[in-house]
């Protein structure tokens, strides 16, 4: 039977660049994927890297804003991991971070942005308020309705459709060994680690992991019934739209602070809209069916459009080539979920929230973690699955 | 070369093509009076490579080109799903 350190389950960002963190370090790592690296938000998301307060944190009132803006602490690692995955693989990830802006428009607005900014300076995130005349300077292609922005310079953009590949190509490099279409099928546990029945289209195959990690995204609470347990993150789908290409125009990352918008300008010169628009689950014989793609609601899809076109008027003019559907992963509590889970010794969970401005950094973290570099009471204790442990009490 | 084979022909409009005048049919697509008029480049891609008309039916965007149609502002719009009018301007490239 073949017996490795670490067992990664989920081929996105945050299982890719795990898996190459342990295999740099000489663990004995092997990734499955039940679909196609890649397959999932790590690939459907717009490639947003937003390390400011994320607007869908100040929707629902000052407690849980409060609770949810702890999670800067990781967004300023954030900013280091990714300055430094652009170092070590070039300009192929497509990272570029010349700034972002989170752009307000009245007094109610400009008020948040304030809050918003102090809380940041809290946190060592250097946020500075720009008013008009500010914004107009640094970003003259928006509305001259913008009154006011909050301004992070390292803020920016990345490529999904290519990070995971080459990161799973550097994991590969390192000795790990990366299979798609190949899924958990059963899970059994005893004192020399965990016994693991893979699925492929070439049978079935028993694996002993001393460590697993679960990266699986909206799938992570179906997943978490093989090791019965309740691992509480919840599906919600996404829209995000790309326009024809265009000559450059928007140097960096926009976002609004009361209406749901992110806008960027890949290097190939489309344009990508997104910003948390919902597009609808598909409904299965006992909850979401996540095998089928979510469906884009005409709705809330003009919605987005209009956002875009009112913040950056020229957009406009532009023709959409492709608006598509993601299903990412939320929390209660709006943070992620990453880190042991001490109910059953030897998993780990990642999944929850931007993980794709926060991927690099809880891949780096928890594969410290899980080479036994750290303990758990680091940088990730506040995001450990140890606080929804109470759903356990009878599980696991 | 392309050439008309109607049996009716209304009366001819102009329409600008980079700036030089071109002779069209009303009733006619963009793409069919720029092939008519011996001009079946349409654009360049990525890599500076001729494009032009491919699927006629709207479907392959090979035949994008910038139309300011009298009262409209410009926009990218693909020429075999673009009726001619009198007046318009189109940029290629």
């Amino acid at each position: 039977m073949t017996a490795v350190d670490v067992l990664i389950v989920g081929g996105g960002l945050t299982g890719c660049a795990t898996a190459w963190h342990l295999a740099e370090r000489g663990a004995s790592v092997m990734l499955v994927e039940a679909g196609e690296l890649n397959g999932g938000a790590s690939g459907q998301n717009a490639g947003s890297l937003h390390f400011q307060i994320e607007r869908r944190f100040l929707e629902n009132g000052p407690a849980l804003a409060e609770q949810a803006s702890r999670v800067l602490a990781l967004n300023r690692l954030a900013i280091q991991d990714w300055r430094a995955l652009d170092q070590q693989f070039g300009p192929a990830m497509e990272i570029v971070m010349h700034g972002g802006l989170m752009v307000a428009e009245s007094d109610a607005e400009v008020a948040l942005l304030e809050r918003k900014a102090a809380r940041e300076a809290e946190f060592g995130v250097p946020t500075q308020l720009l008013d008009g005349a500010g914004v107009a300077a640094i970003a003259p292609y928006l509305s001259p309705g913008i009154r006011a922005a909050t301004w992070l310079a390292d803020e920016g953009h990345a490529n999904p459709r290519t990070i995971t590949r080459l990161l799973a190509a550097r994991a590969i490099e390192g000795g790990a060994e990366v299979r798609s279409h190949t899924r958990l099928a059963d899970i059994g546990r005893s004192a020399i680690g965990f016994q693991v029945t893979l699925a492929s289209g070439e049978g079935r195959e028993q694996v002993r992991a001393d460590r697993v990690l679960l990266a699986t995204g909206a799938a992570t609470m179906r997943t978490g019934v093989l090791f019965n347990l309740h691992l509480p993150v919840f599906p919600a789908g996404l829209t995000m739209t790309a326009t024809e290409r265009t000559a450059p125009m928007i140097g960096h990352l926009v976002q609004h602070v009361g209406r749901r918008l992110s806008m960027k300008q890949a290097e190939s010169g489309n344009i990508l809209i997104g910003g948390g628009w919902a597009s609808r689950l598909q409904r299965g014989e006992t909850g979401f069916d996540l095998s089928r793609p979510a469906t884009i609601d005409p709705e809330a899809l003009r919605a987005n459009l209009k956002a875009a076109a009112d913040t950056v008027p020229r957009v406009a003019a532009l023709n959409i080539i492709r608006s598509w559907t993601g299903i990412v992963a939320l929390t209660a509590d709006q943070l992620p979920l990453v880190g042991a889970v001490s109910r059953v010794p030897g998993l780990y969970v990642a999944a929850g929230g931007s993980g794709f401005t926060l991927g690099p950094t809880f891949a780096r973290l928890l594969a410290a973690e899980m080479a036994g570099e750290r303990g758990g009471d680091g940088e990730l204790a506040l995001f450990s699955p140890d606080r929804f442990d109470h759903l356990n009490g009878f599980m696991g | 070369m392309s050439h008309r084979i109607a049996t009716h022909h209304p009366e001819p409009i102009l329409i600008r093509v980079d700036g030089a005048e071109v002779t069209a049919l009303p009733g006619e697509m963009l793409a069919s009076a720029l092939l008519a008029a011996d001009q079946p480049v349409f654009r360049a891609d990525l890599e500076g490579q001729a494009r032009g008309m491919f699927c006629n039916m709207g479907t392959c965007g090979e035949c994008f080109v910038t139309v300011e149609a009298l009262g409209r502002p410009p926009r990218r719009l693909r020429a075999c799903l673009v009726p001619v009018e009198l007046g318009m301007e189109v940029w290629r490239g």
